[in-house]
C-alpha cells in the first residue's frame, strides 16, 4: 500500500491484487447448492462486474471473497495467498454495501476512520487520511455530520470513502447504486469509473443492471444459477453471447430468439419462410437483436404488426412472425402502414445460432461482426 | 436466520454471554417449576421433615376439595370480568386518544402514571377510598344503610378488586393499543373516507380490524396478568374475605403454603394453575392467533 | 380531511376526561387525605380538599416507621434488577442473534417460556430454592449416586446449604430470571440492517468490538426503555419481597406500606399517615415516569412486538 500525492490532490493508491477462485463451492446442504464448483481468475487492477438475475449466487460469490460467507469447498487466492479460512479483516478487501451500512451513531469522519481505528492506526494519521479521502470524494464539508443528515448520494460517497481509506488491494461492491435515482446513478457511475482509474484496486462489482455492467466493466462475469454463463469484455458479450441466457440478458429490448429448423441448406420457420442459409439439420434457436433487423430494402421475410411503441428517438415494433413474437427497433417506423404486414431482412452477419436443447451458442455459424475480434484484440 | 453465515462463529464466546442469564433462569425458573411437579407427587413434611411418594394422592385430595373448585371458579370469573374490562376500557381510551383533539396529549401522558404505582400501593389506597365508614361511599351508606360494605358483601369486595385491577392495567394496554392505532397508515383512512365511511364507521371497519394483533396480544397477556398480579390487590384490600369470597387461586396457594405449611397441596395447586395458564395461552394462539396473522 | 367529526370528537373528549378522572381521582384523594389530620379524617372521612398536614404526616412516616430504610431497599432492588436485566438480557440476545450457534433457537425458547409463568405463580417452590440455592445440586448428587461415593470416602454425604432469603441478592435474582429483556433486545437487533455486521467485520471489528463500538451505542434507547421498565417493575413488586424478606429492615417499601394498615379490626387506622406513606412510596417511580416517559412508552411498545 502506498500513499502518494498527485497534482489532483489524490492520495489514495492501492496495490492491486489478483483474485483466483478454484473449485469454489457453496452449499447449505445437499439439496440447497447455491454455487456448484466454480473456477475464475480476476486480474490485478481489473474492474469485473458480476451480472445476473436475483438468486443467481452473485452476492454469495462476493461475500465469499470478502470472508462474510464461508466457502463450502475450494480455494480462494488473493494476491497469491490462500484466504478462504481467514477472517474478513485479514484478506485486504473492502466493501461498499447496497444500503451503505453506515454506522448511524458515528459522524462521517468516524465512519470512514473506523477500520483504521480497529487496526490501531494513530489518531493523527487517521485524521490525515480522512481529510484526504473526504477531499477526494468532495465530502470535506460534511465530515462532522451523521449519516442521517446526508442525502442518498452523499451517503454513497461516505460508503465508498470508508472502503477506500484503507487502500485495499480489492474493492468489493454489492449493488451499491440500486438505491439511487436514475440521474444520481448515472453520475455515480461516471464517478466510480474515474475513481477506479485513480485508485487502481482490483474491483468486483455485483449488479443486476446491464447498463452498469456494460459501462463500468473491463470484463463481465455473467452468472446463472451459480454457474458462469460467460466471462468476457462487454463488447464480446454483446456481439458474441455464449448462450441464449446471455443473449436475452444483455441488450434492451432483449434479443429475439426464434425456433427454426435446418434442412441441410437453410433454416426455416414453421410456416416455411427461409430466415438464413446454414448447412445443418435439426432444431435450432436463432437469435437476432431488434436493432439489427433491416426493414424494407427488398427483405424476403414477412410478418404482421401487432403493436407499435414510439419512444421518440426510435420505435419498437412488436410483430408476429410465423406464430412467434418478434421485436424490431427502428428509427424509420413512421413510414409504415400501421396494420398491414411488412417485409424485412435479417442480415446474416448479425445472426446468432444456439443449440435447441442446451441453449449454448454454436460458434462460427455465420460470419460474425468484425468489431468483436477487433475489440477482443484491443483488450489483450 | 440460521443460513446467515456472515455471523460470528466463535464457539465458547456466545456460551459465555448467555450463561449468566441462563443460570439464573434455570435456578429460579426451571428448578422451581420442576420442583412444583415433583412435590405434587410427594407428601412433603414442613421444616424438612422428609418426604414420601404418594402418587396421585395429592391431586385426588386437591381435586376433591370444594375450596379448590370455589377459588378456581372465582379465578375464572375474575379473569373474565377484570381482564375484559382491562382491555376494553383502554381500547376505548386509545381510540379516543388517537383523534386529534385537545384532550389527547394530556390523556396520553396521564394514562401511563399507574405503571409507577405498585399494585399493593393502589390496593391500600382503594381499601381506604372504598372503606364503608370513611371512604367516598360513606355518605351514601348513612342514607341507605348497608348499600356498600366490601367487608361484609362479597360482591362489593369483588367489584373493588376489579376496579383496582383495571386501574393498574390501563397503562400497558393503552400504550400497546394506541401504538397499534398509530401504525395504521393515514392513506387507509383516506381510502375508507373515499369509500364513504365516516369516522364512526371507520372505528369498526378499519381501526379495530387492523389492531386485532395488538388486541389479541393484550388479551393473552392480560389473562395471565389478571390471574397472578391480583395477589397484591387481594392481600391489601380484602385478604381473601369476606368469608373467602375473594380467595382466588393464587392467594389460596400462598395461604396454604406459607400459613398452612401444606407444601404438597400448594405445589399441586401450583401445578394445576401452571397447566391452566399454559393451556389457556396455547388455546388462544391456536384458535385466535392464526386467523389474524396477516401481512399489512 | 374535509368531514364533520364533531360528534365523535365530543364523545372522545368525554371518554378521555372520564379516563383521566379515573386515574387521577384516587391519586388526588390520596394526596388530599395525606395532607389532613387524623381527627379531620375521623370527622369527615375522605378529604376532598387538601389541608396543611402533609409534611407532618410524612414526618410521622419517616420517624415512626421503617419506610425510609425500606425505600432504600426498594431503590437497591429496583436499580440492580434493572441493571442486571439490561446487562444479562443484552448479552444473551447478542449471543442468540449475532452468533452462528445451533442451540440458539432452543435457548431462546427456554428463555421465552419464562414470560408465560410469572414469579407469582411459582412462588412456593421459588421460595424453597431461595432458602437453599444448592438444593438442586444436592438433589443431583443424591440422584446420580455421587453422594454415596462421597459418603464412603468422607464419611458423610455432601450437603451444601446457602440461603439467599433476607438478602438483597435473593430479592433481586428471581426477578432477573425473566425473558422479556432478551425478547426485547432480540426484536430490536433484528430490525437493524444486516449489512451493519458485515460492514463492521470488513472494517476488522471482532465480536467484542462490534458489541461495544456499534451495537451498544445503537441500542441506547432500547436499553434505557428496558431499564425504566424493569426499574418500575422491581419497585412495584409485592409477593416476592413479601416472602423473600422476613425482617422489616430487609423488606421493600411497598411491603412496608401494606404492613402499615393494622390487621385487626376495631379502631379506624391512621389513614392520613398511611396515605402519606403511599405518596412517599410512589414518589420515586412517579418522578421517573414524569422524566423518562418517552422511554417507558417505547419500552412497553417494544416488549410487545
Amino acid at each position: 500500500m502506498t500513499a502518494t500525492d498527485t497534482p489532483m490532490g489524490t492520495a489514495i493508491r492501492a496495490a492491486a491484487a489478483d483474485i483466483k477462485l478454484s473449485a469454489v463451492t457453496k452449499a447449505y446442504d445437499a439439496r440447497n447448492v447455491v454455487i456448484p464448483p466454480l473456477d475464475v481468475e480476476l486480474r490485478a487492477g481489473e474492474f469485473t462486474v458480476v451480472l445476473g438475475p436475483s438468486g443467481c449466487g452473485k452476492s454469495t460469490l462476493l461475500q465469499m471473497i470478502a470472508g462474510l460467507e464461508r466457502v463450502s469447498e475450494g480455494k480462494i487466492l488473493i494476491g497469491g495467498r490462500e484466504v478462504q479460512e481467514l477472517e474478513p479483516k485479514h484478506r485486504g478487501c473492502a466493501m461498499v454495501f447496497q444500503n451503505y451500512a453506515l454506522y448511524p451513531h458515528m459522524t462521517v469522519a468516524e465512519n470512514m476512520a473506523y477500520s483504521l481505528k480497529v487496526a490501531g492506526v494513530s489518531k493523527a494519521q487517521r485524521t490525515e487520511r480522512v481529510a484526504k479521502v473526504a477531499k477526494m470524494l468532495g465530502l470535506s464539508d460534511l465530515v462532522a455530520r451523521k449519516p442521517g443528515q446526508l442525502s442518498g448520494g452523499q451517503r454513497q460517497r461516505v460508503a465508498i470513502g470508508r472502503a477506500i481509506i484503507r487502500e485495499p488491494g480489492v474493492l468489493l461492491f454489492d449493488e451499491p447504486l440500486s438505491n439511487l435515482d436514475a440521474q444520481l446513478r448515472h453520475d455515480m457511475r461516471v464517478e466510480l469509473a474515474d475513481l477506479h482509474r485513480r485508485i487502481g484496486a482490483t474491483s468486483v462489482f455485483v449488479t443486476h443492471d446491464q447498463v452498469e455492467a456494460m459501462t463500468l466493466a473491463d470484463r463481465i462475469l455473467i452468472l446463472n444459477k451459480g454457474r458462469i454463463e460467460q466471462f468476457d469484455t462487454p463488447k464480446a458479450i454483446y456481439y458474441q453471447p455464449a448462450s441464449v441466457f446471455v443473449a436475452k440478458f444483455i441488450g434492451a429490448p432483449a434479443m429475439n430468439i426464434l425456433r427454426v429448423t435446418g434442412d441441410g441448406d437453410t433454416l426455416r420457420l414453421s410456416d416455411g419462410q427461409v430466415v438464413a442459409n446454414y448447412a445443418g439439420q435439426g432444431n435450432f434457436q436463432l437469435g437476432i437483436r431488434p436493432e439489427d433487423i433491416v426493414i424494407g430494402a427488398g427483405g424476403r421475410l414477412k410478418a404482421a404488426i401487432r403493436y407499435r411503441e414510439d419512444l421518440g428517438s426510435h420505435e419498437i415494433i412488436e410483430a408476429d412472425l410465423a406464430g412467434q413474437p418478434l421485436r424490431i427497433a427502428t428509427p424509420f417506423g413512421d413510414e409504415m402502414d400501421k396494420t398491414s404486414s411488412f417485409s424485412f431482412a435479417f442480415p446474416q452477419t448479425r445472426l446468432h445460432l444456439f443449440d435447441a436443447e442446451t441453449g449454448r451458442a454454436i460458434p462460427n455459424s455465420f460470419r460474425q461482426a468484425e468489431a468483436v475480434r477487433r475489440s477482443a484484440k484491443e483488450y489483450q | 436466520m440460521s443460513l446467515e453465515s456472515s455471523l460470528f462463529s466463535h464457539r465458547w464466546l456466545p456460551l459465555l454471554l448467555a450463561v449468566p442469564l441462563m443460570s439464573l433462569i434455570v435456578l429460579f425458573f426451571y428448578v422451581p417449576v420442576f420442583q412444583a411437579f415433583y412435590w405434587s407427587f410427594f407428601l412433603e413434611q414442613p421444616f424438612g421433615g422428609g418426604s414420601q411418594f404418594v402418587g396421585l394422592q395429592n391431586f385426588e385430595r386437591v381435586l376433591s376439595d370444594p375450596e379448590f373448585w370455589m377459588s378456581g371458579w372465582r379465578t375464572i370469573v375474575f379473569m373474565m370480568t377484570a381482564s375484559s374490562l382491562a382491555v376494553v376500557v383502554p381500547l376505548m381510551l386509545a381510540v379516543a386518544a388517537d383523534r386529534k383533539i385537545g384532550m389527547s396529549l394530556p390523556a396520553r401522558n396521564i394514562l401511563v402514571w399507574p405503571k409507577g404505582i405498585a399494585g399493593a400501593s393502589i390496593g391500600v389506597v382503594f381499601a381506604f377510598i372504598f372503606n364503608p365508614f370513611v371512604g367516598i361511599m360513606a355518605p351514601l351508606n348513612t342514607m341507605f344503610p348497608g348499600l356498600w360494605n366490601p367487608g361484609i358483601d362479597g360482591t362489593d369486595a369483588f367489584i373493588t378488586l376489579v376496579a383496582a385491577h383495571v386501574w393498574s392495567g390501563i397503562p400497558f394496554n393503552f400504550v400497546i393499543l394506541l401504538a397499534g392505532l398509530r401504525s395504521i397508515p393515514h392513506t387507509m383512512y383516506q381510502a375508507a373516507a373515499m369509500d364513504g365511511a365516516g369516522p364512526w364507521r371507520r372505528i369498526f371497519d378499519v381501526q379495530l380490524p387492523l389492531i386485532l394483533p395488538q388486541l389479541f396480544l393484550t388479551f393473552v397477556l392480560e389473562f395471565t396478568e389478571s390471574i397472578t398480579s391480583v395477589f397484591a390487590l387481594i392481600d391489601t384490600i380484602t385478604e381473601g374475605g369476606p368469608g373467602g369470597s375473594t380467595t382466588l387461586l393464587v392467594y389460596k396457594i400462598y395461604v396454604d403454603g406459607f400459613s398452612g405449611y401444606d407444601l404438597s397441596g400448594a405445589s399441586t395447586q401450583t401445578v394445576l394453575l401452571m397447566i391452566f395458564v399454559v393451556l389457556l395461552a396455547a388455546c388462544q394462539f391456536v384458535f385466535l392467533g392464526r386467523r389474524i396473522n396477516y401481512e399489512r | 380531511m374535509v368531514e364533520n367529526a364533531r360528534s365523535i370528537n365530543i364523545v372522545a373528549s368525554i371518554l378521555l376526561l372520564i379516563g383521566v378522572v379515573y386515574i387521577v381521582g384516587p391519586l388526588y384523594l390520596t394526596l388530599s387525605t395525606a395532607s389532613q389530620s387524623y381527627e379531620f379524617m375521623l370527622r369527615n372521612g375522605v378529604a376532598w380538599y387538601p389541608g396543611n398536614q402533609l409534611f407532618a404526616n410524612m414526618g410521622k412516616v419517616i420517624t415512626e416507621t421503617r419506610i425510609p430504610i425500606q425505600m432504600l431497599n426498594s431503590l437497591l432492588v429496583a436499580f440492580f434488577n434493572a441493571l442486571a436485566t439490561c446487562a444479562l438480557s443484552f448479552l444473551s440476545a447478542y449471543a442468540i442473534v449475532y452468533f452462528r450457534v445451533r442451540w440458539a433457537g432452543l435457548v431462546f425458547a427456554l428463555i421465552l417460556v419464562t414470560i408465560m409463568l410469572p414469579l407469582d405463580i411459582r412462588v412456593i417452590t421459588t421460595y424453597q430454592v431461595a432458602s437453599n440455592i444448592f438444593s438442586p445440586l444436592n438433589a443431583v448428587l443424591d440422584v446420580t449416586g455421587l453422594n454415596d461415593v462421597i459418603a464412603s470416602v468422607f464419611g458423610t454425604p455432601a450437603h451444601l446449604e446457602l440461603s439467599v432469603l433476607n438478602t438483597h441478592f435473593g430479592l433481586i435474582a428471581p426477578l432477573v430470571a425473566h425473558g422479556t429483556g432478551t425478547f426485547l433486545f432480540r426484536q430490536f437487533f433484528l430490525t437493524l440492517p444486516k449489512d451493519l455486521l458485515k460492514a463492521a467485520r470488513m472494517d476488522g471489528a471482532g465480536p467484542i468490538r462490534f458489541l461495544f463500538d456499534i451495537l451498544l451505542p445503537l441500542s441506547r434507547t432500547s436499553v434505557a426503555s428496558l431499564f425504566v421498565l424493569t426499574f418500575l417493575s422491581g419497585w412495584t413488586q409485592y409477593l416476592w419481597p413479601l416472602v423473600g424478606a422476613s425482617t422489616p429492615d430487609m423488606q421493600t417499601a411497598v411491603v412496608g406500606l401494606a404492613r402499615l394498615v393494622p390487621d385487626a379490626d376495631g379502631q379506624v387506622p391512621d389513614f392520613p399517615m398511611i396515605m402519606a406513606g403511599a405518596v412517599l412510596v410512589s414518589l420515586v417511580p412517579l418522578t421517573m415516569i414524569a422524566l423518562l416517559q418517552r422511554y417507558l412508552v417505547q419500552g412497553l411498545v417494544l416488549s410487545e412486538k
